[in-house]
């Protein structure tokens, strides 16, 4: 099915992104671990969503109001898991390359999880696996 | 080959998602990286002037309290203050008003107390500019109600 090839794209996404992620960290040239705290920010992206997904399971107004809270926690989830690394270097906890470096992670990664959500979530069996 | 046509189906239903629930989305994208821009910027003035001298951490308080206005003037939507939605809510159509009038009154105060300090400290003491870029986005801690 068509999903097939859409999971193992997605799948090698993620792993690219760690990868980036990774190097940032465990190069010799840096070998400095505080960038794996961005981790804890790539869970917790799609938890909003998810939550206002099951919360809510009628399409008047009201539950666009939890969409849009999803969202801006989302927004702000992902504004932290770039703001962390550029505070990292700016302090010289970590060098500037290797913000870069996790930096192009974060962004592989959350492209992952947007076209995650956008191929699987999108359609109705996901809600009916709640029930 | 009808999974595969129902996959684009499917695409198709989100590009025709109606215009108002879009710029909602839209609209809280933008809120979102406004609000949480500004507290990354103040964050990072935090730790780069740790001591208390070049950047006094009460200035915090500012944020604080922009950030407690921005959820109150959310909490109450536009229907509970016209007097038009299906629940009254604990206080009422008045209540809403005075709630929204004082969330509104505590922003703009965290607003100019940001400008005061902008000015007091930058230009009274001109050895920690850092002041200038973090007090600023506290500007951005307003602008987001209007997203």
């Amino acid at each position: 099915m068509a999903g097939i090839k859409a999971l193992i794209s997605l799948s090698f996404g993620g792993a690219v992104g760690l990868m980036f992620l990774m190097l940032g960290c465990a190069l010799p040239v840096y070998d400095e671990y505080w960038p794996l705290f961005v981790l804890f920010f790539y869970v917790l992206s799609p938890i909003p969503y998810c939550v206002s997904r099951r919360v809510t399971d009628d399409t008047d107004a009201t539950s666009n109001a939890c969409k849009e809270l999803a969202v801006f926690l989302t927004t702000g989830i992902v504004v932290s898991a770039f703001g962390l690394p550029i505070i990292f270097a700016r302090v010289h906890v970590i060098a500037w390359g290797a913000c870069a470096l996790v930096l192009t992670g974060n962004i592989v990664i959350f492209a992952t999880i947007l076209g995650f959500f956008l191929v699987f979530g999108s359609n109705d069996d996901f809600s009916w696996q709640q029930w | 080959m009808s999974g595969f046509l129902d996959s684009i189906r499917c695409g198709e239903c989100d590009c025709s998602v109606d215009w108002a629930e879009k710029r909602n989305t839209v609209a809280s994208i933008a809120a979102g990286i406004l609000f949480f821009t500004g507290w990354w910027i103040i964050i990072d003035a935090a730790v780069m002037y740790p001591s208390n001298t070049l950047f006094n951490h009460t200035y915090h308080v500012c944020g604080v309290i922009a950030t407690v206005a921005f959820l109150m003037i959310n909490a109450v939507s536009n229907g509970q203050v016209r007097g038009d939605s299906y629940s009254e809510g604990c206080m009422g159509q008045t209540g809403a008003r005075i709630w929204l009038f004082i969330g509104f009154m505590l922003a703009f105060g965290s607003l100019i107390a940001s400008m005061w300090i902008l000015f007091g400290v930058f230009v009274v003491h001109r050895k920690c500019d850092t002041v200038y870029p973090g007090i600023a986005i506290f500007f951005q801690n307003a602008f987001i109600f209007f997203g």
